[in-house]
């Protein structure tokens, strides 16, 4: 079943050129470059530091805007003097509550949670303000600097009102109830999803393991922070934006509802955007500020977010607490899990809201029938929580691996053994969870025989639990994974009142030079679209890759599209290029073959030309062909001029990625000190277009996984409710030093449901460092009675456990045997 | 105004400049307002993140804790630097190679910090250079495309590096 690590595939190299296609049976065999390490397209531009940020464009007469926010966690706000501030040099516009509601809407949600009432809010506070850093008044000026001069000016009156943070105390009687026009508590909803009869396989269960595991709130942290540009011409009636955005299209739709203009008067361009990991998904009441003193000046109104608004003014992500419950056999068989979690949402509903996808993975790769899972969602007074890489999958990850561990323990079994047992086998796919998700097919249990194998688990276990000479105990922690990458139709989304379809268009362009111009509302954030867009296009036409030209990320050039986020651009986009360059590879073999006097079944695209496969002397410039569609002279008679195509693909259903990380972890039994050693993942995206961007990939967001285990956190002091680790020294971020080895490996099994088998890799490493870390340091602690139940785990954290270890009250009592 | 602005001159990518500027403006602002330099990136503010990296007289400096107003007599190098005219530098290549970028906004930083390192003329090993580039964040990569591009490039240009650019 498993294979050696020597046959997995090697770390990808990079290829600067492309091959010339080989000769096969007289003719040309197809050069594939899907599955090429080709060189960015994106590359050569960012390295001269010539990228198009939107701090980068600085049109003449521009203005800048500057923010006053709320400092307190929950305040009525009595009185605004802006008389001051109005006086000030170089001021121009002041925009307070009042103005914002006469002039605008309230921010839209993209993605609303079922069942729940709207708790969308204005760009400025009204009457309260709910969390800390919320707008509360804001100034064009002539600079930056006179901006926030001018906002020291602003006399504002606040009457500080009772606060709650903590996530499950919000949902206590007690708490203050934050928005009581709309709900008579703080909870926002509930949604319950069940399978077979879990209650009853529970009380028939031999062992019933039980945990809360937590995962503290944290910050995607992009390190180009958001930003935006607006200018207002009313003549032309026409509203162009440049925005740090994953979704130019979503943007201009949003925009246009909470400015009550049309949509044909906006356009939104975002050229490269500095990182997103789901923060810049949707509009931010910044956003709309700009756009209104734009439109009341008719100028261009800039606002970068500096670093310190950053941590208050963008939406945070995680921060959940999770009851899971496994009943199992005696032997480690699994008979049903449930879990009860609560999200934190913030203040308000930003534009996705809090994670939704625990619920869709709370099985993990496991094979189990009876299950039921709620999702609870409170409200508190700290900064709205959004999209965030993993969007709900790292915390139930955490939790059920966590758990397995110890239902090992409770069984006395080993932590791989357990899950050889209960994992998926490739003859139950397409397997549906009790939630209703269908994973589409996997070998999952190869990808845990890698992982052991690769961090010599059978040694580790036969050896005894010794200190090494240092002192310190070694640990070997597993975590099993399914991701959901994309998402089904959208009628499938329909159903829970999302705002965004499914589908992924891309228009394709033939000019003169021969090249192809390749029009994409996917945004450059990061993840390698124009270079991944340009290989398929390249691929499926038969063209070399430079003859592909993207553009990306302007609505008022690309076709209307869903955008960057979901691990579901390429899911999407693979099956709308494939569409269009399948169909603009047959007009362009129409028009050579009218050119040539040859049957288009004789001709083939080889690079720049059209040739004939037999006789390649008769061949054809693709310059000259295109030149001809777009004339429309020298085409065949019925044949439209033109060649430019555009397609639209909607997925039938989500790909899941899996996989299992293996952590190896010193930790010294006196301090809690501990090291991550090695850290080993095994993974599979399906086929992948290419596999150096697949592995930066995975490598970037497993190190945005381990800064979530390893000490980021967004602390609220529980007393004052102000955030307490809210700058760039405060908040742990994982630095070149702080970064464990890693081994990667991939397996490929294609995905059924996808153009050419992809699956989506975007976000799956930010989801096994959690519990692989957390079993890891049990495991060395195991004579210590460790149990871990909360990220980020630090010295400090171990050091307490390894207390409660010792006094007999670890969560581990929790296990039971009925 | 006039009493709170400072006048400068200074070398920037070579060029001799005079420049008024207002006391209270940073170095990374300057350089990306005033002379339109904008390949050097703000990212804290507070010499954090060192999306601001810059050389200045032979040393990497995070450009944000910088005012303008002690640009004066310096000799700046901004990333706009490195490539001559259509071609990438040996470092811009390697970083390609490498995949030691995606979004690109703390390239420029990791860029200068390495050019700064190779004047040094001493190959580093994988620890050293974690350590040693560990003053810029990147938030994309995980850092090993970036680790393997140092190393290599110290790797090929032993003692000789880019001495004379820098000093020019």
């Amino acid at each position: 079943m498993s294979r050696t690590i020597e046959e997995l595939a090697p770390a990808a190299e990079l290829r600067e050129d492309i091959e010339p296609a080989t000769e096969a049976d007289g003719e040309k065999a197809r050069h594939r470059l899907i599955g090429e390490s080709l060189a960015r397209k994106e590359d050569d531009r960012l390295l001269r530091g010539d990228g198009r940020f939107t701090d980068d464009v600085q049109p003449a007469h521009q203005l800048e805007m500057a923010v006053g926010r709320c400092p307190f966690p929950h305040a009525r706000i009595r009185s605004i003097d802006i008389s001051q501030a109005a006086q000030l040099e170089g001021v121009r516009h002041i925009l307070v509550g009042s103005d914002v509601r006469a002039l605008s809407d309230p921010l839209t949600v993209l993605r609303p949670v079922p069942g729940a009432p709207e708790l969308s809010y204005y760009a400025l506070a009204q009457e309260t303000a709910t969390y800390e850093g919320q707008p509360v008044v804001s100034v064009a000026a002539t600079s930056r600097a006179v901006a926030e001069d001018a906002v020291e000016l602003v006399e504002i009156d606040y009457e500080p009102l009772p606060h709650v943070t903590d996530t499950l105390g919000a949902l206590d009687g007690n708490a203050p109830v934050l928005h009581p026009e709309v709900l008579d508590s703080n909870l926002l909803v509930a949604n319950r999803d069940s399978g077979g009869d879990p209650e009853a396989r529970i009380a028939a269960a031999d062992v019933v393991v039980r945990g809360r595991l937590r995962s503290s709130r944290v910050t995607a942290l992009p390190m180009e922070p958001r930003g935006v540009l607006a200018l207002w011409r009313p003549g032309a009636r026409e509203l162009t934006v440049h925005s740090s955005t994953q979704v130019p299209h979503l943007m201009r739709k949003q925009l246009a509802e909470s400015l009550r203009i049309d949509e044909s008067c906006i356009r939104v361009l975002a050229s490269d955007v500095g990182g997103g990991f789901g923060q810049k998904l949707g509009v931010y009441p910044e956003d709309i500020l700009a756009c209104l003193h734009s439109t009341a000046l008719r100028r261009p109104v800039k606002w970068i977010e500096d670093r310190l608004e950053h941590f208050r003014a963008s939406t945070h992500g995680r921060e959940a607490s999770h009851d899971y419950c496994i009943a199992a056999d005696a032997d480690g068989r699994i008979r049903a899990i449930t879990n009860t979690y609560t999200t934190d949402l913030g203040g308000w509903n930003s534009s996705f809201g809090s994670a939704q996808l625990s619920s869709v993975i709370f099985t993990g790769p496991y094979k189990v029938t009876d299950g039921a899972v709620e999702r609870r969602v409170a409200i508190t007074n700290k900064t709205p929580i959004g999209a965030y890489r993993g969007y709900g999958q790292p915390e139930a990850n955490f939790a059920l691996e966590v758990l397995m561990d110890r239902l090992a323990r409770e069984v006395g079994m080993d932590p791989l053994e357990v899950r050889r047992k209960n994992l998926l086998r490739t003859d139950d796919f397409p397997w549906r969870t009790p939630s209703g998700a269908t994973y589409d097919s996997g070998d999952y249990l190869r990808t845990l025989e890698m992982a052991a194998e690769a961090v010599d688990y059978e040694t580790h276990r036969a050896v005894p639990r010794r200190p090494r000479a240092d002192g310190r105990l070694v640990g070997i922690g597993l975590s099993s994974f399914v991701e959901r990458t994309g998402y089904a139709s959208s009628r499938f989304l329909a159903n829970r009142g999302s705002q965004f379809g499914a589908h992924e268009s891309v228009t394709l362009r033939a000019n003169r030079s021969g090249g192809i111009d390749l029009y994409t509302g996917v945004s450059s954030i990061g993840q390698s679209s124009e270079t991944a867009f340009a290989q398929v296009c390249a691929d499926v036409l038969g063209v070399e890759y430079e003859r592909v030209r993207v553009h990306a990320g302007d609505t008022g050039a690309s076709p209307l599209n869903t955008g960057a986020f979901a691990s579901r651009t390429m899911i999407a986009a693979a099956g709308a290029i494939r569409e269009a360059a399948t169909r603009f590879h047959d007009k362009t073999l129409r028009i050579a073959g009218w050119a040539l006097e040859a049957p288009v079944e004789a001709l083939v695209i080889d690079g720049g030309a059209v040739m004939h496969r037999r006789e390649p002397e008769r061949s054809i410039p693709l310059s000259q062909v295109f030149t001809r569609a777009i004339l429309g002279q020298g085409v065949p008679e019925g044949e439209e001029p033109g060649l430019e195509v555009s397609s639209q693909f909607e997925p039938p259903e989500a790909a899941f990625s899996f996989g299992t990380a293996a952590a190896v972890v010193a930790v010294d039994p006196e301090t809690g000190e501990f090291e991550v050693e090695r850290f080993v993942m095994v993974h599979d995206c399906g086929v992948a277009v290419n596999p150096l961007v697949v592995e930066g990939q995975v490598r970037g967001a497993l190190v945005q996984g381990l800064g979530a285990v390893l000490g980021e956190e967004l602390r609220y002091d529980a007393e004052t409710g102000q955030l307490l680790s809210g700058t760039m020294l405060d908040y742990f971020a994982p630095m070149a030093a702080d970064v464990p080895p890693i081994d990667l490996f991939h397996t490929e099994v294609p995905s059924p449901v996808t153009t050419f088998g992809v699956r989506g890799v975007g976000e799956v490493g930010t989801i096994p460092p959690g519990a692989a870390v957390a079993n890891a340091l049990c495991d060395a602690l195991e004579d210590y009675g460790v149990e871990l139940s909360e990220l980020p785990i630090t010295p400090e954290g171990v050091w307490r456990a390894i207390a409660a270890g010792k006094r007999g009250d670890s969560p581990a009592e929790t296990g039971e045997r009925p | 105004m006039n009493g709170n602005e400072v006048e400068i001159s200074l070398q920037v990518n070579g060029e001799t400049l005079r420049e008024r500027v207002p006391a209270r403006m940073h170095a990374a602002d300057f350089l990306r307002q005033r002379l339109g330099f904008t390949g050097t990136h703000v990212g804290c503010e507070q010499g954090v993140c060192g999306m601001c990296t810059v050389m200045v007289d032979g040393q990497a400096i995070k450009s944000c804790l910088m005012l303008a107003a002690q640009l004066d007599g310096a000799d700046v190098r901004t990333v706009e630097s490195l490539a001559a005219g259509d071609r990438l530098n040996d470092l811009q290549e390697i970083f390609k190679r490498h995949h030691a970028l995606q979004c690109g906004f703390c390239t420029p930083g990791f860029l200068m910090l390495a050019t700064s390192l190779g004047a040094r003329g001493e190959p580093l090993s994988r620890e050293q250079i974690r350590e040693e580039i560990s003053g810029v964040l990147c938030r994309c990569t995980g850092y090993e495309g970036i680790v393997r591009a140092v190393e290599e490039y110290l790797l090929a240009k032993p003692n000789q590096l880019e001495v004379a650019e820098v000093s020019s």
